[in-house]
């Protein structure tokens, strides 16, 4: 026990000497979450529409207006009236618009006569989630001429469709949470606990320890339990931030902390036993370097905490089902949103611990007590 | 415990006990079947040049490495096979600087004593008491990062005993010290070893370091033991009593062999412009080498003699010296026996 003690206080204090560390992997996830936030917006707004209007019928007013409707609502694009329709295909190629609809002298006519109105829609299509949705949004409005709605100007800011919400109003910023604890987790598990052993072993200290009657268990342990201490409280402090930054009621944010708590020390413990898995026998930081981001983007992404899971294909799917960092998202999920108790992510927590068990033994069996 | 039975009941006297012992790195033999035994309280010195193989058979002996082949007895237990009881019982400091820059050199020093579960009241006399012996209580509580090279290697060396090793391994201890923290470390290792029971066992590539410290030293060159004795006893194993050394003008071969040719003188080597002779009786055969120099056309630049030393017989053994070794030693971590990883 002294010698366990003994290698997690010595990389404690280490950690400690070193306060810039300290603060940027505090601040690195908060940041993130900003700019994740604001750069996957959950809905596209503000795309450019041109809209040239060749017919003065009943039906060509109706679209427009529509078209209007969509933009003081969900501001999914911003509709430019104009009359030349070269200008406006060009503009789609120069990139000004994202998109440009023509509608012809004889629209209103042909909704008369057969339903089936045929408009002009040119498209950048190099941009497909733009061109996606704006395609999706103008069939809507073309089907919606066949009926009797019209539909009218509502006041700014009320979206057009009611959705139903099964659990209390998550905006896209809260939801993002449990995926900025994850990834403040991850990025403690990757600077600590077998980072330190590759620094140790590339600075040539490794060799010191190496000598003495420590044993595989205490070395790997320690530095597990280290880096443990290091990112839990870090992630802690992460969670609080984010709590309060993105304005989760207090009582769903704080009621379930023990819970919370509980995910938080799993997944750090899982995934500091996978990173010692992985790098247990590096010796170069630089392959550390390279391996972080490949890590991240394969566990964070598929995790669901930015899609859905359920929308993956199916061998995404499958790979989602051995992530950790998706049992964790779907953990923390469920605790912060849908107000759940530890009951209903047993099974998150079951397959949390089976794969540190796994990693940690893995881990400590191809550890070298040589050089 | 409950190893006692395997102890090899013939080295209980012997401190190491190594026979045929072997590395390979691919293709290249870094260790090349060397055997030899270290009595208990011996001061032991390996001499050789860069490359020789000293990391690689000192990291053999402390459990860092596997022998490809051969066997080491250390401590009374095969490294092979029971390294965690080796370990227990040694002290190594190896060639690099190992100790952790973030923390203090008291820190340093209780945490490697907790390494080995030594119990607190005791380690804090134990590290109090070291730090003083070598000239360090003042700097204890500043981080080793502020330390000069020298006291961080007197810390290294500190640090290696507070678990009192009966056996003691030290790799190039004062390599890339200057000549006065040289000789702190000398004095050091001299204190320890005429105060305890402890056996020291040192590598070096500086041959003064090997006479002035070693009772014995073996000489070891390309993995190879080439020479193997007490100082004196290697230096009488070689032919003549002096070294003189010529720099000569207009130096040819033909004058190298007319020296090679004189009674007084067994051996003859040349580099570049100057040629050594090992000479019975130096300072009265002067005259004698000066007149056959002048006589085969070269002209004295200087000269001079000194005593035989290591070094000559390193030359002596192997056609080329130390030094000329030395020179190309890069720099304090490419000599730690970096690159591990090739063929390893
Ligand atoms: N891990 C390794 N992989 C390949 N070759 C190695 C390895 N370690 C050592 N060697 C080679 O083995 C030989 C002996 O190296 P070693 O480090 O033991 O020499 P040394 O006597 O300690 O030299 P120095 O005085 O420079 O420290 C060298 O030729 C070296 O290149
Ligand atoms: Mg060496």
């Amino acid at each position: 026990m002294t010698r366990l003690f003994a290698v997690i206080e010595r990389d404690l204090k280490k950690f400690k000497r070193n306060p810039v560390v300290l603060g940027m992997s505090i601040l690195m996830p908060i940041i993130y979450l900003v700019i994740l936030g604001n750069s996957f917006q959950g809905k596209l707004t503000d795309l450019p529409l041109a809209v040239v209007s060749q017919d003065g019928g009943p039906y060509a007013k109706r679209l427009v207006e529509y078209l209007m409707a969509v933009q003081a609502g969900p501001k999914t694009f911003l509709v430019l009236p104009m009359t030349d329709q070269k200008k406006a295909v060009d503009g789609v190629r120069t990139g000004k618009y994202k998109a440009a609809l023509i509608i012809p002298p004889d629209f209103s006519k042909r909704v008369v006569v057969n339903g089936r109105p045929d408009v002009g829609l040119f498209l950048d299509n190099t941009d497909s989630i733009s061109a996606d949705t704006i395609r999706n949004l103008i069939d809507a409005a073309l089907s919606s001429l066949g009926s009797e709605y019209v539909p009218v100007r509502e006041p700014d800011g009320t979206p057009l469709l009611r959705d139903i919400n099964l659990y209390g109003k998550v905006d896209y910023y809260q939801s993002l949470v449990p995926g900025v604890v994850i990834m403040a987790i991850f990025l403690g598990t990757l600077t600590t606990g077998a980072f330190n052993l590759v620094m140790d072993r590339f600075l040539g200290i490794e060799e010191s320890y190496l000598l003495t009657p420590l044993s595989k268990g205490n070395i790997v342990g320690g530095l597990i339990i280290s880096g443990l201490f290091i990112t839990t409280i870090n992630a802690l402090f992460i969670f609080v931030a984010s709590v309060l930054i993105t304005g989760i009621p207090l009582s769903r944010g704080f009621g379930n902390f023990l819970p919370v708590f509980l995910v938080v020390v799993l997944t750090t413990l899982c995934l500091l036993s996978l990173m010692f898995a992985i790098m247990g026998r590096i010796s170069h930081p630089r392959i550390v370097g390279v391996l972080s981001g490949f890590l991240n983007v394969i566990l964070f992404f598929p995790s669901g905490a930015v899609y859905p899971v359920a929308s993956f294909p199916g061998w995404l799917k499958s790979f989602a089902r051995v992530n950790p960092e998706a049992y964790a998202v779907d953990a923390m999920k469920s605790l912060l949103f849908k107000n759940v108790g530890l009951g209903n992510i047993m099974g998150d927590l079951l397959f949390l611990s089976l794969f540190t068990a796994a990693m940690m033994g893995l881990a400590i069996a191809t550890f070298k007590r040589t050089l | 415990m409950g190893e006692r039975d395997s102890v090899e009941s013939a080295s209980q006297d012997k401190a190491i006990t190594v026979s045929g012992i072997t590395r390979e790195f691919g293709l290249a033999t870094a260790v090349d079947r060397i055997s030899f035994e270290v009595d208990r309280g011996e001061f032991f010195g390996f001499l050789g040049p860069n490359g020789a193989g000293k990391t690689t058979l000192i990291r053999m002996l402390t459990t860092l490495l596997k022998p490809t082949s051969g066997q080491a007895i250390v401590s009374g237990y095969d490294v092979a096979e029971h390294p965690s009881q080796v370990r227990r019982r040694i002290g190594v400091v190896p060639q690099a600087m190992t100790s952790d820059l973030d923390l203090t050199g008291r820190e340093n020093m209780d945490i490697y004593g907790r390494f080995y579960g030594i119990r607190s009241a005791e380690r804090k006399e134990r590290t109090d008491e070291l730090l003083e012996m070598v000239g360090l209580a003042q700097r204890a509580d500043d981080l080793v990062a502020t330390y000069s090279g020298g006291m961080r290697r007197r810390l290294e060396i500190a640090r290696v005993l507070v678990h009192r090793p009966a056996l003691l391994f030290l790799d190039e201890p004062t390599i890339g010290l200057d000549p006065q923290s040289r000789r702190v470390v000398w004095e050091l290792l001299k204190k320890l070893i005429r105060s305890d029971t402890i056996t020291i066992f040192l590598t070096t590539h500086y041959m003064e370091e090997a006479e002035m410290l070693c009772g014995r030293v073996a000489i070891i060159d390309a993995g190879k033991i080439i020479a193997m004795g007490s100082p004196p006893e290697l230096k009488a194993g070689i032919p003549g009593n002096d070294i003189v050394t010529l720099r000569v003008g207009g130096l040819t071969d033909d004058i190298t062999a007319a020296i090679g040719k004189l009674p007084f003188v067994h051996k003859v080597n040349r580099e570049e412009d100057s040629v050594s002779a090992s000479v019975e009786g130096g300072a009265q055969n002067l005259p004698g080498l000066i007149d056959i120099v002048r006589a085969s056309g070269g002209t004295i630049l200087s000269a001079s003699v000194h005593e035989q030393s290591l070094e000559d017989v390193f030359i002596h053994y192997t056609g080329k010296s130390i030094r000329e070794e030395e020179a190309k030693k890069v720099s304090f971590l490419v000599g730690a026996g970096m690159p591990r990883r090739l063929g390893g």
